[in-house]
Protein backbone atom coordinates (compact mmCIF):
# COMPACT_ATOMS: atom_id res chain seq x y z
CA UNK A 1 0.00 0.00 0.00
CA UNK A 2 2.80 2.20 0.77
CA UNK A 3 4.47 1.53 -2.19
CA UNK A 4 1.86 2.09 -4.33
CA UNK A 5 1.15 5.39 -2.53
CA UNK A 6 5.04 6.59 -3.21
CA UNK A 7 4.65 6.32 -7.08
CA UNK A 8 1.16 7.66 -7.59
CA UNK A 9 2.45 10.64 -5.64
CA UNK A 10 6.16 10.45 -7.74
CA UNK A 11 3.98 10.33 -10.66
CA UNK A 12 1.57 12.85 -10.33
CA UNK A 13 4.69 14.98 -9.58
CA UNK A 14 6.26 14.69 -12.71
CA UNK A 15 3.36 14.85 -15.10
CA UNK A 16 2.20 18.53 -15.26
CA UNK A 17 -0.25 17.55 -18.29
CA UNK A 18 -1.07 21.25 -19.12
CA UNK A 19 2.31 22.06 -19.85
CA UNK A 20 2.98 19.31 -21.62
CA UNK A 21 -0.19 19.74 -23.92
CA UNK A 22 1.28 23.26 -24.87
CA UNK A 23 4.84 22.13 -25.56
CA UNK A 24 3.41 19.63 -28.23
CA UNK A 25 1.35 22.42 -30.03
CA UNK A 26 4.42 25.05 -30.21
CA UNK A 27 7.16 22.45 -30.64
CA UNK A 28 8.94 23.04 -33.87
CA UNK A 29 9.60 21.40 -36.95
CA UNK A 30 12.97 18.82 -36.70
CA UNK A 31 15.96 20.30 -38.32
CA UNK A 32 16.82 18.98 -41.46
CA UNK A 33 18.90 15.29 -41.18
CA UNK A 34 22.04 15.49 -42.38
CA UNK A 35 21.17 12.44 -44.43
CA UNK A 36 18.12 13.82 -46.11
CA UNK A 37 20.33 14.82 -49.59
CA UNK A 38 21.75 11.07 -49.40
CA UNK A 39 18.41 9.69 -49.34
CA UNK A 40 17.22 11.73 -52.16
CA UNK A 41 20.40 11.08 -53.97
CA UNK A 42 19.14 7.31 -53.69
CA UNK A 43 15.72 7.48 -55.10
CA UNK A 44 17.33 9.35 -57.61
CA UNK A 45 19.80 6.83 -58.71
CA UNK A 46 16.90 4.36 -58.32
CA UNK A 47 14.71 6.33 -60.77
CA UNK A 48 17.34 7.30 -63.60
CA UNK A 49 18.32 3.24 -63.52
CA UNK A 50 14.41 2.37 -63.83
CA UNK A 51 14.07 5.41 -66.85
CA UNK A 52 17.60 3.45 -68.65
CA UNK A 53 15.55 0.41 -68.93
CA UNK A 54 12.49 1.93 -70.04
CA UNK A 55 14.35 3.43 -72.63
CA UNK A 56 16.50 0.60 -73.33
CA UNK A 57 15.12 -2.81 -72.33
CA UNK A 58 17.76 -4.99 -73.31
CA UNK A 59 19.56 -3.37 -70.50
CA UNK A 60 17.06 -4.85 -67.66
CA UNK A 61 19.17 -7.92 -66.71
CA UNK A 62 21.68 -5.04 -65.76
CA UNK A 63 20.32 -2.02 -64.63
CA UNK A 64 17.47 -3.84 -62.73
CA UNK A 65 19.34 -5.39 -59.98
CA UNK A 66 20.83 -2.12 -59.29
CA UNK A 67 17.94 0.01 -59.18
CA UNK A 68 16.55 -2.90 -56.77
CA UNK A 69 19.78 -2.06 -54.72
CA UNK A 70 19.09 2.34 -54.94
CA UNK A 71 15.60 1.81 -53.50
CA UNK A 72 17.27 -0.28 -50.44
CA UNK A 73 19.23 2.22 -49.90
CA UNK A 74 16.59 4.88 -50.05
CA UNK A 75 14.50 3.10 -47.47
CA UNK A 76 17.76 2.06 -45.03
CA UNK A 77 18.85 5.43 -44.79
CA UNK A 78 15.26 6.74 -44.18
CA UNK A 79 15.39 4.01 -41.42
CA UNK A 80 18.19 5.69 -40.11
CA UNK A 81 16.82 9.17 -40.60
CA UNK A 82 13.56 7.98 -38.20
CA UNK A 83 11.12 9.79 -40.22
CA UNK A 84 9.48 8.97 -43.18
CA UNK A 85 10.00 10.50 -46.65
CA UNK A 86 9.20 14.25 -46.10
CA UNK A 87 5.82 15.46 -48.17
CA UNK A 88 7.44 18.19 -49.77
CA UNK A 89 10.26 16.19 -51.40
CA UNK A 90 10.09 15.97 -55.78
CA UNK A 91 9.00 13.00 -57.65
CA UNK A 92 12.64 11.66 -59.41
CA UNK A 93 12.79 11.25 -62.52
CA UNK A 94 10.70 12.79 -64.56
CA UNK A 95 13.17 13.84 -67.23
CA UNK A 96 13.55 10.70 -69.88
CA UNK A 97 17.49 9.70 -70.94
CA UNK A 98 18.61 11.02 -73.97
CA UNK A 99 21.16 9.23 -76.66
CA UNK A 100 22.13 5.93 -77.51
CA UNK A 101 23.17 2.74 -75.24
CA UNK A 102 26.53 4.01 -74.80
CA UNK A 103 25.76 7.52 -73.74
CA UNK A 104 23.01 6.04 -71.01
CA UNK A 105 25.66 4.22 -69.04
CA UNK A 106 28.34 6.65 -69.64
CA UNK A 107 25.39 9.17 -67.82
CA UNK A 108 24.78 6.49 -65.17
CA UNK A 109 28.08 5.44 -64.54
CA UNK A 110 29.36 9.15 -63.71
CA UNK A 111 25.94 9.57 -61.69
CA UNK A 112 27.29 6.41 -59.60
CA UNK A 113 30.36 7.79 -59.42
CA UNK A 114 29.12 11.26 -57.54
CA UNK A 115 27.47 9.03 -55.60
CA UNK A 116 29.95 7.02 -54.91
CA UNK A 117 31.79 10.08 -53.26
CA UNK A 118 28.40 11.45 -51.44
CA UNK A 119 28.37 8.14 -49.40
CA UNK A 120 32.04 8.40 -48.50
CA UNK A 121 31.95 11.59 -47.77
CA UNK A 122 28.52 10.41 -45.24
CA UNK A 123 30.46 7.43 -43.85
CA UNK A 124 33.57 9.88 -42.78
CA UNK A 125 31.35 12.29 -41.20
CA UNK A 126 28.48 9.87 -39.38
CA UNK A 127 28.53 8.42 -36.25
CA UNK A 128 28.75 5.29 -35.15
CA UNK A 129 25.69 3.68 -35.29
CA UNK A 130 25.34 5.22 -39.14
CA UNK A 131 28.86 4.33 -40.22
CA UNK A 132 28.18 0.89 -41.32
CA UNK A 133 25.21 1.44 -43.61
CA UNK A 134 26.87 4.41 -45.05
CA UNK A 135 29.72 2.40 -45.98
CA UNK A 136 28.17 -0.54 -47.04
CA UNK A 137 26.15 1.97 -49.80
CA UNK A 138 29.75 4.02 -50.39
CA UNK A 139 30.98 0.20 -51.37
CA UNK A 140 27.44 -0.70 -53.18
CA UNK A 141 27.96 2.18 -55.42
CA UNK A 142 31.35 1.54 -56.53
CA UNK A 143 30.27 -1.81 -57.43
CA UNK A 144 27.74 -0.68 -59.83
CA UNK A 145 30.41 1.69 -61.52
CA UNK A 146 32.29 -1.29 -62.34
CA UNK A 147 29.23 -3.24 -63.57
CA UNK A 148 28.29 -0.15 -66.02
CA UNK A 149 31.93 -0.27 -67.12
CA UNK B 1 32.44 -17.90 -40.91
CA UNK B 2 32.12 -14.82 -40.20
CA UNK B 3 32.65 -13.44 -36.52
CA UNK B 4 29.55 -12.50 -35.10
CA UNK B 5 30.79 -10.54 -31.96
CA UNK B 6 31.11 -6.63 -33.14
CA UNK B 7 34.26 -5.46 -32.26
CA UNK B 8 34.76 -3.27 -29.34
CA UNK B 9 37.50 -0.55 -30.12
CA UNK B 10 39.50 0.03 -33.09
CA UNK B 11 42.35 -2.02 -32.28
CA UNK B 12 40.34 -5.14 -31.81
CA UNK B 13 38.66 -4.33 -35.16
CA UNK B 14 41.94 -3.67 -36.74
CA UNK B 15 43.14 -6.79 -35.22
CA UNK B 16 40.16 -8.60 -36.74
CA UNK B 17 40.63 -7.43 -39.93
CA UNK B 18 44.63 -8.56 -39.86
CA UNK B 19 43.20 -12.14 -39.55
CA UNK B 20 40.70 -11.40 -42.53
CA UNK B 21 43.44 -10.56 -44.76
CA UNK B 22 45.96 -13.73 -43.81
CA UNK B 23 43.28 -16.12 -44.63
CA UNK B 24 42.69 -14.40 -47.47
CA UNK B 25 45.98 -14.30 -48.86
CA UNK B 26 46.04 -18.00 -48.33
CA UNK B 27 43.30 -18.94 -50.15
CA UNK B 28 44.02 -16.86 -52.98
CA UNK B 29 46.98 -19.94 -52.90
CA UNK B 30 44.43 -22.25 -53.91
CA UNK B 31 42.52 -20.42 -55.97
CA UNK B 32 45.44 -18.93 -58.19
CA UNK B 33 46.42 -22.27 -59.24
CA UNK B 34 42.71 -23.59 -60.31
CA UNK B 35 42.87 -20.34 -62.98
CA UNK B 36 44.11 -19.66 -66.22
CA UNK B 37 45.34 -16.43 -68.07
CA UNK B 38 43.37 -12.77 -67.35
CA UNK B 39 41.28 -14.69 -64.38
CA UNK B 40 45.16 -16.52 -62.78
CA UNK B 41 46.52 -12.46 -63.21
CA UNK B 42 43.37 -11.13 -61.43
CA UNK B 43 44.06 -13.40 -58.30
CA UNK B 44 47.55 -12.67 -58.13
CA UNK B 45 46.29 -8.91 -58.10
CA UNK B 46 44.12 -9.37 -55.56
CA UNK B 47 46.51 -11.59 -53.45
CA UNK B 48 48.65 -8.77 -53.56
CA UNK B 49 46.48 -6.12 -52.39
CA UNK B 50 45.53 -8.18 -49.68
CA UNK B 51 48.80 -8.04 -48.79
CA UNK B 52 49.47 -4.52 -48.60
CA UNK B 53 46.26 -4.15 -46.29
CA UNK B 54 48.48 -7.00 -44.61
CA UNK B 55 51.51 -5.40 -44.10
CA UNK B 56 49.82 -1.68 -43.61
CA UNK B 57 47.69 -3.52 -40.55
CA UNK B 58 50.68 -5.10 -38.96
CA UNK B 59 52.90 -1.85 -39.33
CA UNK B 60 49.97 -0.07 -37.68
CA UNK B 61 49.16 -2.51 -34.58
CA UNK B 62 52.76 -2.73 -34.12
CA UNK B 63 53.22 1.12 -33.77
CA UNK B 64 50.30 1.08 -31.74
CA UNK B 65 52.11 -1.36 -29.20
CA UNK B 66 48.66 -3.14 -29.34
CA UNK B 67 48.30 -7.23 -29.92
CA UNK B 68 49.48 -7.93 -33.31
CA UNK B 69 47.86 -11.41 -34.48
CA UNK B 70 49.94 -13.94 -35.89
CA UNK B 71 49.54 -15.37 -39.07
CA UNK B 72 49.08 -19.43 -39.39
CA UNK B 73 50.90 -21.92 -41.51
CA UNK B 74 47.23 -22.81 -43.23
CA UNK B 75 43.36 -22.18 -42.63
CA UNK B 76 40.28 -24.28 -43.32
CA UNK B 77 38.67 -23.74 -46.86
CA UNK B 78 35.17 -24.15 -46.68
CA UNK B 79 34.99 -26.72 -49.85
CA UNK B 80 37.68 -28.30 -51.75
CA UNK B 81 39.16 -25.90 -54.41
CA UNK B 82 39.71 -28.79 -57.35
CA UNK B 83 38.21 -27.08 -60.15
CA UNK B 84 37.81 -23.49 -61.82
CA UNK B 85 34.36 -22.95 -60.80
CA UNK B 86 35.38 -23.60 -57.40
CA UNK B 87 38.03 -20.78 -57.52
CA UNK B 88 35.57 -18.32 -58.52
CA UNK B 89 32.89 -19.50 -56.06
CA UNK B 90 35.69 -19.07 -53.02
CA UNK B 91 37.40 -15.92 -54.50
CA UNK B 92 33.55 -14.09 -54.08
CA UNK B 93 33.07 -15.60 -50.97
CA UNK B 94 36.35 -14.52 -49.57
CA UNK B 95 35.90 -11.00 -50.72
CA UNK B 96 32.51 -10.85 -49.40
CA UNK B 97 34.22 -12.47 -46.08
CA UNK B 98 36.86 -10.01 -45.62
CA UNK B 99 34.61 -6.91 -46.68
CA UNK B 100 32.56 -7.71 -43.18
CA UNK B 101 35.33 -7.49 -41.19
CA UNK B 102 36.54 -3.95 -42.48
CA UNK B 103 32.86 -2.95 -42.65
CA UNK B 104 32.92 -3.92 -38.70
CA UNK B 105 35.72 -1.95 -38.02
CA UNK B 106 33.96 1.33 -39.37
CA UNK B 107 31.42 2.27 -36.66
CA UNK B 108 34.87 2.02 -33.54
CA UNK B 109 36.94 4.02 -36.06
CA UNK B 110 37.09 7.45 -36.75
CA UNK B 111 39.22 10.04 -39.46
CA UNK B 112 42.02 8.15 -41.28
CA UNK B 113 41.18 4.70 -39.79
CA UNK B 114 37.68 5.01 -40.92
CA UNK B 115 38.62 5.69 -44.25
CA UNK B 116 41.14 3.24 -45.08
CA UNK B 117 38.54 0.79 -43.73
CA UNK B 118 36.02 1.87 -46.12
CA UNK B 119 38.47 2.05 -48.76
CA UNK B 120 39.42 -1.57 -47.75
CA UNK B 121 35.40 -2.62 -47.64
CA UNK B 122 34.94 -0.72 -51.10
CA UNK B 123 37.73 -3.01 -52.58
CA UNK B 124 36.61 -6.41 -51.43
CA UNK B 125 33.42 -5.43 -53.21
CA UNK B 126 34.57 -4.39 -56.22
CA UNK B 127 37.03 -7.00 -56.75
CA UNK B 128 34.16 -9.29 -55.53
CA UNK B 129 32.01 -8.03 -58.36
CA UNK B 130 34.60 -8.68 -60.66
CA UNK B 131 34.71 -12.65 -59.60
CA UNK B 132 30.94 -12.67 -60.01
CA UNK B 133 31.54 -11.49 -63.61
CA UNK B 134 34.21 -13.83 -64.35
CA UNK B 135 32.05 -16.82 -63.08
CA UNK B 136 28.86 -15.45 -65.25
CA UNK B 137 27.08 -15.33 -61.51
CA UNK B 138 23.67 -12.70 -62.03
CA UNK B 139 23.72 -10.55 -60.28
CA UNK B 140 26.42 -8.85 -60.12
CA UNK B 141 26.26 -6.97 -57.16
CA UNK B 142 25.00 -7.05 -53.93
CA UNK B 143 22.87 -4.00 -51.81
CA UNK B 144 24.40 -3.73 -48.73
CA UNK B 145 28.20 -5.37 -49.53
CA UNK B 146 29.94 -6.25 -46.12
CA UNK B 147 26.30 -6.77 -43.91
CA UNK B 148 26.13 -9.98 -42.56
CA UNK B 149 23.40 -12.35 -43.71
Amino acid sequence: MLRAGALLTAGGATLPLTGCDLLDRDEPAPPPDPLEPLAGEARELAARHRAAVAADPGLADRLTPIADAHAAHAEEIQRLIGRPVPSGSPAPGASGPAGDRDELLAGLRAAEQRGRESAAKACAAAPAERAAVLGSIAAARATHVEVLK
Amino acid sequence: MIRRQAPADPAQALAAALTAEYAAIFAYGPIGVRLTDAARRDARAAEAAHRARRDALVLQLSAGGGQVPADRAGYALPYPVTDRAAALRLAVEIEERTAAFWRAALPVTTGADRTRALNALTDCAVRATRWRRTARMSPLTIAFPGRPA
